[in-house]
């Protein structure tokens, strides 16, 4: 072996086995600095959520009654049963605003990404919509007001005002303004990623727009594009005010107001937990497919 | 200041060795490079004494203190990087105050001694600087400045220059060794550069795969290589592959060199290698016996174009016929055909433009090669042909 | 041999298939973000139309101070409670999860993330059932706070892990070199460093909890009402009032104030990886 040709006795003993020191005391330290984020996202998301899946399979408010639980599989029956143009309303609404914000999102990232120069003017416009859906909501409905600044527009139109207020349209259109920024976000990084030679190669071997588009843009910001859609249809499942303050009767079902009002003000926590369980789930799913198409993780 | 001791140091990653049982003995204000290619464990070692890495085995002492499982801020040691790594939301004399600022010392007292730093490094006057606004050598002579100010008792470089461009690189070296044997410390100093470590170091340790090759002075290593490895890494070498066939009997005169592993004397034995036909006279410091595989060195610059009537003056003379020259500048190479292999003669002066591929036949001379045993050259040029193992 | 003129045009046309396209992208861009702000300027209006039997429009602003200051000043308080345990429960999470190893890591930051894709509607359900109904806990500020913490910490947790990815372990290394604690280390080069990370989640998470009503609706302790909130059952008890409107207008201008101060001290760029930009 080479170097071990040692001529020189060693002046010390053969070293002791290493202590392995340190590591005990690592490990602790760093369950120490996870522990508040640890134990605030066990009290009160976790555990919560358990309660009203067991909740879920009581009857009304039996849960709480000094008489104890009756446990029942009703409220899904009526989820499913009764208070299903509740879920289908919500789904549809979500969908609507997803495609809404796919088919003007997209170009909207794409000219953003690729031509725009006032970067931080249109940023800081683009927060306009994340200071709430509540208040997109509410100006819209100011807008649309028989008698208000968007009349004499609609007259013109053909469109009686109130038909346009209280109506599914104006209730996703501005579902789809507070959603927007997601749904450009995740594209436009996407396709900041998109090396642009790539679309002047295709040009210059003959392709038009569109054919670069779909064949070009499309499959490689695919990832992208899908994250956004599903973080839009996230979101969306989950709001009441766009609903309530711009919607007919249809869109007021919405689940999440439904939830609040079968749970917090008529007490039937069996059926709200269960309508909220059902929604969780439609979140999940949504959220486990994003998370697979989503632009990598942040830890390795 | 203080004196590295290295007991069996190593490390292993998983099922990786990176350090394989490294033992070294620093004196103080010794300054020894280790030398090796990207890979060798020369960066890990260095991280070892510095206490950035836990070893696997093995102890290190600075004196006679058991640092091992010292965290580094208890070490009293100075690393500088390979980028300056000066933080970028202090000035250059808060950088340069970290250290006395982190033990507690005053104002005026740091104050003073990051003065005399800057004025060390020769950056007086840059205190209130950000370090975004100096060039990246100045940046590593904050770096200097700022490790020396807390008057450490090891210097550890970690490839400080090789971030930096060649000039740069020459005068910084220079100047790195003058700060050292200025203030009497202590260096450890990494590098894959060879020019690098020959122009600053005390002792070299070359490195290969986790384990010491061969430590000594530039002469030992570059004159008395004691493995193909440090053959092979330092320097251009040609490389014969033959057997031991006789041995010649030691004399006091073959005593040189220190290149023993811990810096004591070794002894040279005379012997005989045949190659290909041709019987070779070189030296060996390994324990070799007659019949044993051996591969023999010889430096392109050590073989001489000879006249007829210099043949005398060497102990080998081979004949052979040019097939190619490259004229480099300073020197040309000439790839000669001797004995059906190809040996690199390194020539200057004249005979640069005498040699020409045209020139046919030529004699060539030289002195004692440089013999190693076979396996300890296995591992270097990776095909063992002929190679028995010991 | 001359060179031919004829059927070169002297001067490039004016309006030319690219230059089209370009306009027409900026209008789009434009009219988009016109869209944006559009229900915003629509409630300045409104909010400056005199009320009956009022004088002035600006009285609605005179207004909300006397009638909803109160609300006003309950969105500070629960919005900066929330940031300060956000932070306290961030900071150290973030560290352990960037600089430490251990089995799980992806998982863990899933799981701690998760509270940004549940619906407001469970959490809140879920929470107010659990502690208010259930355990009977006095429904009180702190309840509220924490059901904002949960909500967001994972919006102050990813800039920070995103910022101290992006430090170089190297200057930790080189302070340990030089003599610091591991915690002045922190103090001194962790900390300042990611600043602008910290200053990122402290945005998000401000922006979320001052407008929020949703969960607010919720889990809200009877006699505190936020801002928002109010102006959700102001909508729906007294319909659309200028004062309403003057309050929700308040609110974006304090919002917006936040934003473009961060703007202006950091920059655009420590907002990458969140979902706000």
């Amino acid at each position: 072996m080479t170097g071990d040709t040692s001529s020189i006795a060693p002046l010390r003993p053969a070293p002791l086995a290493v202590r392995r020191s340190g590591v005990g005391v690592g490990r602790l330290r760093t369950i120490a600095l996870l522990l508040p984020a640890i134990l605030l996202a066990l009290l009160f998301l976790y555990y919560p959520l358990v309660f009203i899946i067991q909740m879920s399979f009581t009857q009304g408010s039996s849960f709480l009654s000094p008489t104890g639980p009756i446990t029942t599989l009703m409220n899904y029956a009526l989820v499913v049963g009764r208070y299903l143009p509740n879920l289908l309303v919500t789904l549809q609404l979500a969908l609507f605003a997803t495609i809404v914000d796919l088919v003007f999102g997209f170009p909207f990232a794409y000219i953003f990404v690729r031509k725009v120069r006032y970067r931080t003017a249109v940023r800081a416009l683009m927060v306009f919509p994340m200071f709430g859906a509540l208040y997109i909501a509410f100006g819209m409905r100011f807008i649309l007001l028989p008698g208000g600044p968007a009349t004499p527009l609609l007259q013109a139109l053909g469109i009686a005002s109130t038909d346009a207020l209280f109506s599914l349209p104006s209730v996703v259109f501005a579902m789809s303004i507070f959603t927007f920024p997601f749904m450009v976000l995740n594209i436009g990084t996407a396709l900041g990623n998109v090396d642009p030679t790539l679309e002047e190669a295709a040009a210059c071997l003959g392709a038009r727009p569109w054919q670069t588009f779909r064949r070009i843009l499309l499959p490689m910001t695919r990832a992208g594009t899908v994250a956004g859609m599903l973080t839009v249809f996230g979101w969306s499942i989950g709001t009441f005010a766009e609903p309530l303050l711009l919607g007919s009767a249809n869109e007021q079902r919405a689940l999440a107001w439904t939830v609040y009002q079968r749970g917090v003000v008529q007490t039937d926590y069996g059926l709200s937990t269960a309508m909220g369980v059902v929604l969780l789930g439609v979140a999940f799913v949504v959220t486990y497919l994003s998370l697979r198409y989503s632009r990598g993780a942040l830890v390795e | 200041m203080s004196t590295v001791r290295l007991a069996s140091i190593t490390k292993h990653f998983g099922a990786t060795i990176a350090v394989h049982e490294f033992d070294l003995d620093v004196a103080d204000g010794e300054f020894v490079t280790l030398l090796g290619p990207s890979g060798c464990g020369k960066t890990t070692t260095l991280r070892m004494i510095a206490g950035l890495v836990e070893p696997t085995g093995g102890r290190v002492w600075f004196d006679d203190q058991d640092v091992t499982f010292l965290p580094p801020r208890a070490r009293n040691i100075g690393f500088v990087f390979q980028t300056p790594a000066l933080f970028p939301h202090l000035s250059v004399a808060d950088n340069v105050g970290f250290g006395l600022s982190v033990k507690g010392s005053k104002k005026p007292a740091i104050a003073a001694r990051v003065e005399e730093m800057l004025a060390m490094v020769d950056l007086t006057g840059y205190g209130a600087r950000m370090p975004a606004q100096l060039s990246g050598g100045q940046q590593q002579r904050v770096a200097l400045a700022r490790v020396l100010a807390t008057d450490p008792r090891v210097l550890l470089f970690d490839e400080p220059l090789s971030a930096l461009d060649k000039n740069l690189r020459e005068s910084l070296k220079f100047a790195i060794r003058a700060l050292q044997r200025r203030t009497a410390k202590t260096a450890i100093y990494v590098t894959h550069d060879q020019s690098e470590a020959f122009a600053i170091s005390d002792r070299i340790v070359v490195m290969n795969a986790g384990r010491v090759e061969q430590i000594g002075s530039q002469t030992d290593i570059y004159l008395r290589p004691r493995t193909g490895f440090v053959a092979e890494f330092i320097g251009a070498n040609n490389a014969l592959r033959g057997i031991v066939s006789a041995i010649e009997p030691v004399t006091a005169a073959d005593a040189t060199g220190s290149d023993g592993l811990d810096g004591g004397p070794s002894a040279q034995h005379r012997l005989s290698v045949t190659s290909d036909g041709l019987t070779l006279h070189g030296r060996s410091s390994s324990a070799v016996a007659v019949g044993d595989a051996v591969v023999a060195y010889l430096r392109p610059e050590d073989l001489v174009v000879l006249d007829d009537d210099q043949v005398g003056d060497f102990r080998n003379v081979v004949d052979g016929e040019i097939e190619r020259v490259i004229f480099e500048g300073p020197t040309a190479q000439l790839r000669v055909r001797v004995a059906d292999r190809e040996m690199r003669v390194d020539v200057g002066g004249s005979q640069r433009l005498t040699l020409s591929e045209g020139h046919g036949r030529v004699r060539l001379g030289f002195n004692d090669l440089n013999v190693v045993p076979a396996e300890a050259a296995a591992a270097a040029s990776g095909t063992a042909a002929g190679a028995e193992p010991a | 041999m001359t060179t031919p003129t004829a059927g070169i045009p002297a001067r490039r046309p004016l309006i030319t298939a690219r230059r089209l396209s370009d306009a027409l992208s900026h209008a789009y861009i434009w009219t988009i973000l016109v869209i944006f702000v559009l229900p915003f300027f629509a409630l300045v209006g409104f909010s400056l139309t005199a009320r009956p039997g009022e004088s002035g429009a600006v009285t609605n602003y005179g207004y909300v101070v006397d009638t909803f200051g109160d609300n006003l000043l309950w969105s500070l308080k629960i919005s900066g409670l929330t940031l300060l345990i956000n932070v306290a429960v961030s900071l150290p999470a973030a560290y352990a999860i960037v600089r430490h190893t251990f089995p799980g890591k992806r998982v863990l930051f899933s799981v701690l993330t998760l509270p940004l894709y549940v619906p407001g509607a469970v959490i809140g359900i879920s929470l107010v059932l659990t502690y208010n109904f259930t355990y009977h806990l006095t429904t009180s500020m702190w309840g509220l706070v924490l059901a904002m913490s949960l909500g967001t910490f994972p919006l102050m947790l990813t800039p920070i892990v995103v910022a101290l990815k992006d430090l170089p372990v190297i200057f930790e290394e080189a302070a340990a070199c030089l003599g610091a604690t591991r915690w002045q280390t922190y103090r001194r080069i962790v900390l300042p460093l990611i600043g602008p990370g910290v200053s990122a989640g402290l945005l998000l998470c401000f922006i979320i909890v001052f407008n929020e009503y949703l969960v607010t609706l919720f889990v809200h302790p009877p006699g505190l009402t936020t801002a928002p909130l109010r102006v959700f059952n102001q909508i729906r008890t007294a319909g659309l009032a200028p004062t309403t409107a003057a309050l929700a207008v308040t609110m974006q201008l304090i919002s917006l104030a936040a934003v473009l101060l961060f703007f202006r001290l950091f920059g655009a760029r420590h907002l990458k990886g969140t979902y706000l930009l």
